[in-house]
C-alpha cells in the first residue's frame, strides 16, 4: 500500500516536473508568429512584450498604449503638394500627353549627357534599353558561369514589372541634378520616348515618332516582365502570399544543415581574386597611425601660437586668473578699446598680477608676436 | 601586400624615427633654453629632464621626453565638438568609383569594419548609401506627413514628433548589396569593400504602431510608402506586418541626433531589414490596399534566380558573418610561430538573434565552434572570438554563423545551387580568408 502510494507520488512529481519543462521549453520571449497568428513575414522572429521587456529590452507598457497623441491634420492642399507617387492602377496619374519626337528632343536636352544616346547608357549611369525589351525579358534566365557568358538584360524595358514606377521616377527623381523640375506633359513625352526606345507595344501598337501618349493609353502598358516577380504581392492575397514565401527556405535559398565533419570531398576548391581585383580605393587603404599631411594652401601655424602655449597658456587659456582668456572676444575687444600699442606695451612691461613678459625673458619682439596671435585666436 | 611595399613601409618608419628624435633635441634645447625664464615664474613647474636619469638604452618612446608630456595640451575651449586623434586619419569611409552609378551622388561609401571595436559604429563611420547626395534639412522646414489609408491623416514637426514616447534598440543597418559584388567570383582584396556594406548603431525613435493607434488604421491598408525628401524622393513598399510589429521612425544615432548622411532629421528603421528599405531624409507615410511599385523595387533591390524570376520584396538580411581580425587590412604578417592569436568576428541576422558561430580552418571542411562574446542582441552585430595557436602555415580561414529561426549561413556552392549567381543581392555565403604562409590575408571563395 504504503509503496503503491509511494510509487503514485513519484509519478505524479515526474509528471509535474515534465510538465514544468514543457512550460520552460515554450518560450513566450520569442515567436514565429505576431500576436494575430499570423507568420512573421519575413521569415524570421519576433519578440513579444513579456514581462515588461522584449528581448533584452526593457520598456515602459503604459508608455505604448496609444494616449500619446500631437500634431494636426494635414490641409488637403498639403497632402496633395506631398502625394507624388504613381501607382499601378493609375492612383496619382495625372492626365495630358506627349508625343515619342517631342520625348526625343527633351532627352537629347535633358538626358543624354548621362544616359547617352537611345539610352544606352555608360560611365556608371544606366541603360535604358538593350534593345528589343520582349526579346531582352527572355535573357533573365542567364546565369554567367562561365567568363563568356551574356548576363541577364536587367533594364527598364526587359526587366520592370510596372510601367507607372518610369512615369513616377522620371518626374520625381530625374533629371539627376534638377528633379521634380518636369511638366506632366514633359513626363508624358519622356516616358512615351524611353517606351519608344525599348520597342514596347501598346495595345499591339509600335510607338513610332508621332505616337501621342496620354493617360488613357498609359493605363493600357503590360511591361514584357509583368510575372517575373515572386512571390505575388497583388491583390488582396498579397500579404499571406510574402508570409508563405518566406517561411518556406527552398524560395530564397535559406540553409538549415550544419555539417561540422568532412563537409565536402577532398581539398577546398579555391575561387582567388583575377589580376589585382577591384583596388583603387578612395583614399586608399591603410592602417598606420599617422597624422594626415597639411593640405596645400592650408594657413599655416600663427608664429606667436607655440610661444604662447609654452610661455602664455597657462593663466590665459581660462580668465580664472584675472587674465583676458584666449578665445574670449568681448575681453580682447574691451582690451584693446586702450589701443594695440598700449596692450603691447602692457605685455612687455607688466599690468596687475602679470609680471613683464610673464615672467619670462622672451624678446620683445616675440612677445608682441604672442600678442598678436592672442588677438587672432580670439576675433 | 608583398615584400617590396613591406621594405618601404619599414624606410618611412625609420626616416619618421629620425624626423622625431631631431624635433626631440629641438625641443630639449628649447627646454633648456627657457629652464632659467620659466623659474622666474612661481606657477610653471620646471620641465624634468629625464636624460640625466639613464644612458640611453631602450626604447625612446620611454626614455625620452615627449612633447604632450612637457607642454600644454589643448584647452577645453578647443573642438567642443570632439573630433577623433588626427593619428586615426585612416580609419574612415572609402569609396570606389565601381560602385557608383555614374557619379558620387548616387554611390556608397563603406565602413572600415575592421578598425571597430565591440558594436557600435562611429556615427562618423557609419556606411553612407544615397541616391541623390546627403541632403542637408533644416529641421525647423521638415515635417512629417501620415496619411493614405487612415482615419485622421496627420502632420507632426520634428519637436511634436519627439514628444511621443521614445524607444531605443541596437540594430545593425546593411545594405543588401553587401558582398554583392562577389556572386561571380572575389573582387576585392579588402574587408572593408568586401563586406563593410553595414554598421550598427543604438537608435531612438517612436514606434509607428504607437502614432497609429491615435490615427485608426483602415482595416484594408496593407501596404506602407515611406518617402525621402532629399533629391532622390526615394520611396519603399513597406508591408503592414512590420509596420505594427516593430518598425521605428528614428532620429537618435548612438545618443545624438542622426548624422546627415544617415537622414537628418528623421529615418524609417525596420530591424534587421534591407537597409535600402529605411528611408532617409523620411517625410511621408502613407497607407493603401495594394504595394506602391517604388523605383528600387524593380531592376534594383530585387534577386534574380535561374528560373528567371526575381525576388521583389525581399525583406530580411538572413545569417552572416565575417572575420574581422585577421583580414586583408589586418594581416598576421607580424605573427611567430607559437603566438597565441584571437581569431575575431561580427555574425548577424536580420531574422532574428545569433545563436552561435563556427570557424574552419580548412576552408569549411571541418568546423569548431567559436564563442559569442559581449552583448547578443537581436537584428544586431554579434561578436565571435576563438583562440587560435598560430602555426605558421596557411590557412583558409572560414565563418558560419546560425540564428534562432534555424537558419545556417551556407557555403558558397550551397547558395550557388540555390539561387544562381545573378541575384545581387541578399548574399550571405561563408566568407573565406586564406591565411599564408607569411601571415598575409586574401579574400577567396571556396567552391567545394
Amino acid at each position: 500500500m504504503f509503496k503503491s502510494y509511494h510509487k503514485l507520488l513519484v509519478a505524479t512529481t515526474l509528471f509535474a516536473m515534465l510538465g514544468t519543462s514543457v512550460v520552460c521549453a515554450a518560450d513566450k520571449t520569442v515567436s514565429r508568429t505576431y500576436e494575430n497568428g499570423k507568420k512573421v513575414i519575413d521569415g524570421g522572429m519576433t519578440y513579444p512584450v513579456y514581462k515588461g521587456k522584449t528581448a533584452s529590452y526593457y520598456m515602459n507598457e503604459k508608455a505604448h498604449g496609444g494616449a500619446v497623441n500631437f500634431g494636426r491634420k494635414p490641409t488637403l492642399d498639403e497632402i496633395k503638394a506631398w502625394d507624388i507617387d504613381v501607382m499601378p492602377d493609375g492612383t496619382g496619374l495625372p492626365e495630358g500627353e506627349g508625343s515619342v519626337e517631342e520625348g526625343d528632343e527633351i532627352y537629347e536636352a535633358k538626358c543624354a549627357s548621362c544616359h547617352f544616346d537611345f539610352g544606352s547608357g555608360g560611365s556608371g549611369y544606366p541603360a535604358l534599353q538593350q534593345g528589343n525589351a520582349y526579346e531582352g525579358q527572355k535573357t533573365l534566365t542567364n546565369q554567367r558561369i562561365n567568363p563568356d557568358d551574356d548576363g541577364p538584360q536587367r533594364n527598364f524595358g526587359s526587366y520592370w514589372p510596372q510601367a507607372s514606377t518610369l512615369w513616377w521616377y522620371i518626374q520625381t527623381g530625374m533629371p539627376h541634378p534638377a528633379p521634380m523640375s518636369l511638366s506632366d506633359d514633359e513626363t508624358y513625352a519622356l516616358v512615351a520616348y524611353t517606351l519608344s526606345i525599348n520597342e514596347i507595344q501598346i495595345d499591339g501598337e509600335e510607338l513610332d515618332d508621332e505616337y501621342v501618349l496620354n493617360r488613357e493609353k498609359f493605363l493600357k502598358i503590360v511591361m514584357p516582365n509583368k510575372d517575373g516577380f515572386e512571390p505575388k504581392i497583388d491583390g488582396p492575397n498579397g500579404l499571406e502570399n510574402a508570409r508563405k514565401y518566406y517561411d518556406n527556405p527552398k524560395n530564397f535559398g535559406g540553409n538549415k544543415e550544419r555539417c561540422m565533419k568532412n563537409c565536402f570531398d577532398g581539398d577546398p576548391v579555391v575561387a582567388r581574386i583575377q589580376g589585382v581585383g577591384i583596388s583603387e580605393y578612395s583614399p586608399p587603404i591603410s592602417i598606420k597611425r599617422e597624422k594626415p599631411m597639411p593640405k596645400e594652401g592650408s594657413k599655416a601655424e600663427h608664429p606667436g601660437k607655440k610661444a604662447y602655449t609654452a610661455s602664455c597658456a597657462v593663466c590665459h587659456t581660462t580668465d580664472a586668473m584675472g587674465a583676458p582668456a584666449v578665445g574670449d572676444k568681448q575681453a580682447w575687444e574691451a582690451a584693446l578699446k586702450k589701443g594695440l600699442d598700449k596692450v603691447k606695451h602692457n605685455a612687455i612691461y607688466g599690468i596687475n598680477g602679470m609680471p613683464p613678459k610673464g615672467g619670462t625673458t622672451l624678446s620683445d619682439d616675440k612677445v608682441s608676436e604672442i600678442v598678436d596671435y592672442m588677438i587672432e585666436a580670439s576675433k | 601586400m608583398n615584400k617590396a611595399v613591406t621594405v618601404s613601409q619599414e624606410d618611412e618608419v625609420l626616416s619618421e624615427i629620425q624626423e622625431q628624435s631631431g624635433r626631440r633635441k629641438f625641443f630639449k634645447k628649447t627646454a633648456a633654453y627657457s629652464m632659467s625664464a620659466l623659474a622666474a615664474s612661481s606657477v610653471l613647474m620646471p620641465v624634468k629632464i629625464k636624460a640625466e636619469k639613464h644612458h640611453g638604452q631602450g626604447d625612446p618612446a620611454i626614455l625620452e621626453e615627449q612633447v604632450w608630456g612637457t607642454t600644454f595640451g589643448y584647452p577645453v575651449t578647443h573642438n567642443l565638438y570632439g573630433l577623433p586623434s588626427p593619428y586615426e586619419s585612416n580609419v574612415t569611409r572609402r569609396t570606389t568609383e565601381l560602385l557608383s552609378s555614374g557619379n558620387m551622388y548616387a554611390s556608397i561609401a563603406v565602413s572600415p569594419i575592421h578598425e571597430l571595436s565591440g558594436i557600435i559604429t562611429p556615427n562618423g563611420l557609419f556606411f553612407n548609401r544615397c541616391h541623390g547626395g546627403t541632403a542637408e534639412i533644416d529641421y525647423n522646414k521638415h515635417r512629417l506627413m501620415i496619411h493614405g489609408l487612415v482615419e485622421k491623416p496627420l502632420v507632426l514637426t520634428m519637436d511634436e514628433l519627439k514628444r511621443y514616447p521614445s524607444v531605443s534598440r541596437i540594430h545593425f543597418i546593411e545594405c543588401p548589396a553587401n558582398g554583392g559584388p562577389e556572386w561571380r567570383n572575389p573582387q576585392f582584396p579588402s574587408i572593408q569593400f568586401a563586406k563593410g556594406f553595414m554598421s550598427c548603431a543604438e537608435w531612438t525613435g517612436v514606434y509607428i504602431k504607437d502614432i497609429l493607434k491615435d490615427l485608426g488604421l483602415k482595416p484594408e491598408a496593407k501596404w506602407m510608402l515611406a518617402e525621402g525628401m532629399d533629391n532622390s524622393h526615394m520611396g519603399r513598399t513597406v508591408p503592414i506586418d512590420k509596420v505594427l510589429d516593430d518598425a521605428m521612425i528614428v532620429w537618435g544615432q548612438n545618443g545624438e541626433a542622426l548624422r546627415p548622411e544617415q537622414g537628418y532629421p528623421i529615418r524609417l528603421l525596420l530591424p534587421g531589414w534591407e537597409g535600402n528599405l529605411m528611408v532617409k531624409w523620411l517625410g511621408r507615410l502613407e497607407f493603401a490596399s495594394e504595394p506602391f511599385y517604388a523605383k528600387e523595387e524593380t531592376a534594383k533591390y530585387t534577386a534574380l534566380k535561374p528560373s528567371g524570376k526575381a525576388i521583389q520584396h525581399f525583406y530580411a538580411n538572413e545569417v552572416n558573418s565575417v572575420i574581422t581580425s585577421p583580414c586583408p587590412e589586418k594581416p598576421w604578417s607580424d605573427l611567430k610561430k607559437g603566438d597565441v592569436v584571437e581569431i575575431e568576428g561580427l555574425a548577424w541576422s536580420g531574422m532574428g538573434t545569433i545563436k552561435g558561430v563556427d570557424i574552419s580552418l580548412d576552408g569549411g571542411k571541418n568546423w569548431k565552434e567559436a564563442s559569442l562574446k559581449g552583448l547578443v542582441l537581436p537584428q544586431a552585430w554579434t561578436r565571435f572570438s576563438f583562440i587560435y595557436k598560430y602555426e605558421g602555415k596557411a590557412l583558409f580561414l572560414s565563418s558560419r554563423a546560425r540564428d534562432d529561426a534555424g537558419y545556417v549561413q551556407p557555403s558558397v556552392k550551397q547558395e550557388r545551387d540555390a539561387v544562381g549567381v545573378e541575384g545581387v543581392y541578399h548574399r550571405n555565403g561563408i566568407h573565406t580568408w586564406e591565411v599564408t604562409a607569411n601571415g598575409e590575408v586574401k579574400n577567396v571563395q571556396i567552391l567545394s
